[in-house]
């Protein structure tokens, strides 16, 4: 698709953010407002022998400082409750916040925050997830069996999560392989990097607080500071400013409840902004390192045979969000192909680093690299061409995916080919057999589902003929600025721009998710489609009645209801919305019936937390050419061609917007980005300028192909999620053409200029022995 | 005593510095280091961006560098990068300045905060080395001139005494037949510091031979490194022995560390190439050849085009 091919209108949010009229969650100013700070961790791993805030809270300005003991004993998070809004006799990463201070201004907030006397105990660290796993490592939470957790998180000392996917035999199929190649993969972890650091200001009015959060998700941020402060939901209200990105680092219940404490402690607003450095080390959004051991085994034509595969996911302190990782991982590991037997085990593992939690596609590009380089691995050991090796063997209609699953119309195959094609795959081979190529193509192919859920909207139109959609949605760059606008639009025949939207605060609109999970188009959506068609019924029954019509005669279009047929007998939406003003409003509430979950059929999964069975899923396939400069190892991406099946695209602009968007973390997690931590379990590069992530003047050329498949079960008017599948491929596809010009694969993520540089010098010295 | 000053010539900003106070222009350091916690912000400042002596790029004075360039020390990397004296006959500072982190840093950061920082990393140290540049210090006792190599003492010191302000950076005069270049190798393509780096001048006699050649290295010791050792090239035609033993002897010269950024072998094997490729850049540039500013973005650092190749 190219630029001329797409409608554009004006986003809601566009011009306040161009202009910097927009108001952000650290602009917020309110009248005798104060400065929060933390007291972080001074160990990565350490018992507090003793808490002091006597010098604190006797300094200058300052007007609350809090600890554990200052709030109710709650643990908390989601699959196992291991964790507590301050710590309590133990620390176990460095960002943990002890002790939180609220302060007139934000440097007396720092000086007591560092005046608060704490002594320590330090205790061994555990930084390697793989250590961990020994029955002689030192636990990362001794009390582990005590903490409550739900009945699918399977737990066993410093393994927080495991899961396993089992179906048919793969050892015996194993054995029976023509061909049987292994590799080990390890990737580093990283960060979302939003450009705007999180911000949170509460104030309280009563017994009530509101409170102003820099959260992709104010829902659940809500159900946090209810839980942890012990309050009523309705006394609680999150209002979401415009929000400076998110990719997953401003899901979960983060401050809120820190800073809502302290504003009702000292009794004025309190607002807290973060550091880019706290932004770094402070939240459990930490884009989890994985270390992945893989074997498949071939026949002789090529066919996968069987897999095994075994996965080790560093969680760090606490598990935030992750008990699911290591289900979705192990699909990952598996990918989108067909594959008869397979057993996989995997482990999400307790560490003393930063918590892990969803990131853009939690655990896929990482996972979607180490599977994706393994396959380029396999065709070069059945000597069959990467992109036909994966014609023969991925999930196509029909066909019965890695964990049971029979996929219905689904458009993976379509997507290899047009990937292939926009590259022009293949016309590197053509170069001579002896020179020595510094450009290659790479190829890989991903996979992502969409998760149906719960959410809802309500939709009016004024007096004016005006529409207002409230939204529990979130725009940090899901769209729904414009997608839902277009979606009432539709059913009640107006323009998108006569809607204005009303979003982001919890005491507005109804529950949704959240920007998470690539969700909103494809539940939002279907709630305000509901409430929409609710609104467009009351209007065919008014029009109906003023034209002497049936109700099932009226059109809704081009801003008038008019008989079908008969386009003279007509009457504008203005006029039925100034009659209906002064009756029965037009007002329409819509939740819809979230799309159903796949059955699987013959697989065993253990640690079972319902991502083994995709409903409406997504695929893709990246091809990247790459330029290496092999003096140095640094490689640059010239071209990406991307195909997605997500399904119907509603909103070309905002579609095209997230598959770039994707792709440019893509290629960031495959060459540079990469938190770097001391062998204490403390981050390196918590700074963005040793944290490297890509410019604008880094951007490759990218060319884009939606595949419309029609999935049965999917969103609105056939959508799939789409917010997250671009972000799977990258990396992958990048590997494949570093592997071409290197000689092998690069094992490590990300492939930095050194690495792929190390990586030649061992090719020079022969090939590196993994395959079999 | 104000805490903030602004300064109106150099008599009055060295008596503010004798006093205790700290130098602004552009400020992309100081704030930075403080965010950085690097260092706190001195509790007295003295801005100079308004002393009219310390800018401008022009002749140098016919006692200090005859026939030489004076850079005035508020001399932005925006305006580096675009003089035609500069990018015509010094290219290698302009290639350095046009590399330094984002057009907005460029803009407001200038050469002589570049050079009284003293970091091992600057884009525009290299360059000043192999150009011949000596600084004009000035304080309340007068004025001197001092060479780079005796200015930077180490990562992030000088020899300058804390009242003495940078006026101006004086470079030799441009010889015929003579070019300049500096190379970096960068992970990216904007807000990027130096990894390694390399500066080179080589100034060809009539049978092409090598007439003057000067190398300098960037981000592998303690302060910007010049390459000795290269008299013995004199007088040798450039081809492709020669790059390759300008890069052996650069990277014997280097004295890397490993960080965050590279390790040691790494940086070692990558000042070489760096170096290679300035010579080279800077021996087009003598010939009159047309190698566009920066030559990062000419030559393929960063793979962005083929590699540097024609040396036969």
């Amino acid at each position: 698709m190219t630029a001329v091919d797409i409608p554009r209108f004006i986003r809601a949010d566009g011009p306040d953010k161009v202009t910097g009229s927009g108001r952000y969650a650290a602009d917020l100013v309110l009248p005798g407002m104060l400065w929060a700070k933390f007291r972080y961790a001074d160990h990565p791993h350490a018992r507090i022998v003793s808490l002091d805030t006597t010098t604190a809270r006797a300094m200058p300005g300052v007007l609350a400082v809090l600890t554990a003991d200052s709030v109710p004993d709650v643990r908390y998070s989601a699959g196992v409750a291991d964790r507590r809004l301050f710590a309590r006799d133990v620390v176990r990463f460095e960002g943990e916040v002890v002790a939180a201070v609220a302060a007139t201004t934000a440097e007396a907030a720092q000086a007591a925050a560092a005046a608060i006397d704490v002594v320590y105990e330090p205790l061994p660290a555990v930084v390697d997830p793989e250590a961990a796993l020994a029955a002689d490592s030192p636990l990362v939470h001794t009390d582990w069996e005590s903490y409550d957790a739900d009945s699918a998180t399977v737990r066993e000392g410093n393994v927080a999560s495991f899961s396993s996917i089992s179906l048919g035999d793969a050892q015996a199929a194993m054995a029976d392989a023509h061909t049987v190649v292994t590799s080990r993969y390890e990737a580093d972890a990283s960060h979302a990097v939003p450009i705007e650091p999180r911000a949170v200001v509460a104030q309280w009015e009563g017994d009530k607080v509101t409170i102003w959060s820099s959260t992709q998700v104010p829902f659940d941020a809500r159900a946090g500071v209810c839980q942890t402060l012990e309050l009523p939901t309705n006394r609680v209200r999150i209002i979401v400013p415009h929000l400076g990105g998110g990719f997953g680092g401003k899901c979960g219940f983060h401050y809120e409840a820190h800073i809502a404490a302290l504003a009702r402690m000292a009794k004025r607003p309190v607002k807290l902004v973060f550091s880019r450095r706290e932004e770094f080390l402070a939240p459990d959004r930490r884009r989890e390192g994985m270390v992945v051991d893989i074997t498949t085994g071939l026949d002789a034509e090529g066919n996968i045979l069987a897999r095994t595969g075994g996965l080790v996911i560093d969680n760090g302190a606490y598990i935030a969000d992750a008990a699911f990782f290591p289900q979705i991982a192990a699909m990952h590991v598996a990918g989108p192909y067909r594959i008869p037997n397979l057993h996989i085990d995997s482990r999400l593992v307790y560490t003393n680093h930063q918590p892990s939690g969803s990131v853009r596609a939690p655990t896929a590009p990482q996972a979607c690299w180490a599977v994706e380089s393994h396959t380029d691995e396999l065709a070069r050991a059945a000597g069959l061409d990467p992109v036909e090796f994966r014609r023969r063997n991925i999930v196509t209609s029909g066909s019965v995916g890695p964990a049971g699953q029979t996929y219905d119309d689904i458009g993976l195959a379509d997507c290899l080919e047009a990937a292939v094609d926009l590259i022009d795959y293949g016309d590197e081979s053509q170069t001579d057999e002896n020179a020595v190529a510094d450009e290659a193509v790479g190829v890989a192919v991903g996979w992502w589902p969409s998760f149906p859920g719960a959410s809802g909207a309500y939709v009016r139109i004024d007096d004016d003929g005006k529409g207002q959609i409230v939204t529990g949605a979130q725009e940090c760059g899901t769209g729904a600025v414009m997608t839902l606008r277009q979606l009432a639009a539709d059913e009640l025949g107006l323009d998108p721009t006569d809607f204005e939207i009303v979003y982001q605060d919890t005491a507005a609109a109804p529950y949704d998710t959240g920007a998470t999970g690539s969700q909103t188009l494809l539940n939002n959506g279907r709630a305000v489609v509901e409430a929409s068609q609710q609104v467009a019924e009351q209007l065919k029954s008014l029009a109906a009645e003023k034209l002497e019509a049936a109700v099932g005669d009226i059109v809704l279009a081009d801003g008038h209801a008019s008989v079908a047929g008969t386009p003279t007998s007509s009457v504008t939406i203005t006029e039925l919305a100034a009659e209906a003003a002064g009756g029965e409003l037009l007002l329409g509430h819509g939740s819809g019936t979230p799309g159903e979950y796949p059955e699987l059929v013959g697989a065993t999964c253990i640690g079972d937390h319902g991502v083994a069975a995709w409903a409406s899923p997504q695929f893709s396939c990246h091809a990247v050419r790459i330029r290496l400069d092999r003096d140095t190892g640094v490689v640059r991406v010239l071209q990406v061609a991307a195909a997605h099946d997500s399904g119907t695209i509603i909103n070309p602009m905002g579609a095209l917007g997230q598959v770039h968007g994707g792709i440019m973390m893509g290629v960031g997690q495959a060459l540079t980005e990469a938190t770097i931590y001391d062998d204490q379990g403390r981050q390196r590069n918590p700074m963005l300028l040793e944290y490297k992530l890509q410019t604008a003047a880094d951007a490759p050329e990218v060319t884009v192909q939606f595949i419309e498949s029609g999935t049965p079960g999917q969103g609105p008017k056939g959508a799939k999620g789409l917010a997250e599948a671009p972000n799977v491929a990258t990396a992958a596809a990048i590997a494949n053409a570093v592997a071409k010009l290197v000689g092998r694969p690069v094992r490590q993520l990300p492939m930095t200029a050194e690495r792929i540089w190390t990586a030649m010098q061992e090719s020079d010295h022969g090939h590196d022995g993994e395959r079999r | 005593m104000s805490p903030f000053t602004i300064a109106h010539d150099v008599d009055e900003a060295t008596a503010l510095m004798a006093d205790g106070a700290c130098v602004v222009a552009g400020g992309t350091d100081l704030v930075v280091g403080h965010r950085q916690g690097k260092a706190p912000l001195p509790a007295r400042l003295v801005a100079i961006d308004r002393i009219t002596e310390l800018t401008g790029i022009g002749p140098s004075d016919e006692a200090i560098e005859p026939g030489g360039l004076r850079i005035g020390s508020l001399v932005t990397h925006a305006e580096l990068m675009t003089n035609d004296t500069i990018v015509g006959g010094y290219t290698a500072l302009a290639d350095g300045a046009a590399l330094v982190g984002s057009p907005s840093t460029r803009a407001a950061g200038t050469i002589g905060g570049n050079v009284m920082n003293a970091s091992p990393a600057m884009d525009t140290g290299a360059p000043l080395v192999v150009l011949g540049a000596r600084f004009e210090l000035a304080s309340g006792n007068g004025r001197r001139i001092v060479g780079p190599l005796e200015l930077w003492t180490g990562p992030g010191t000088t020899s300058a005494s804390d009242d003495e302000l940078l006026v101006a950076c004086h470079l030799r005069a441009r010889t015929a037949r003579s070019g300049s270049a500096y190379v970096r190798l960068e992970y990216r393509r904007a807000m990027e510091i130096a990894v390694v780096g390399a500066a080179a001048s080589v100034s060809l006699d009539d049978n092409d031979g090598v007439a003057a050649i000067r190398v300098a290295l960037t981000a592998v010791g303690p302060t910007i490194l010049e390459v000795h050792g290269l008299a013995e090239l004199e007088g040798h035609r450039i081809d492709d022995q020669l790059l390759t033993d300008v890069a052996d002897i650069a990277r014997s010269t280097a004295t890397p560390i490993s960080d965050l950024r590279a390790g040691e072998a790494y940086r070692r094997h990558t000042v070489g190439v760096m170096a290679h490729r300035a010579v080279a850049a800077a021996t087009a540039r003598a010939w009159g050849d047309s190698v566009a500013v920066p030559v990062n973005r000419s030559v393929g650092i960063g793979a962005s085009a083929p590699t540097s190749g024609g040396f036969e």
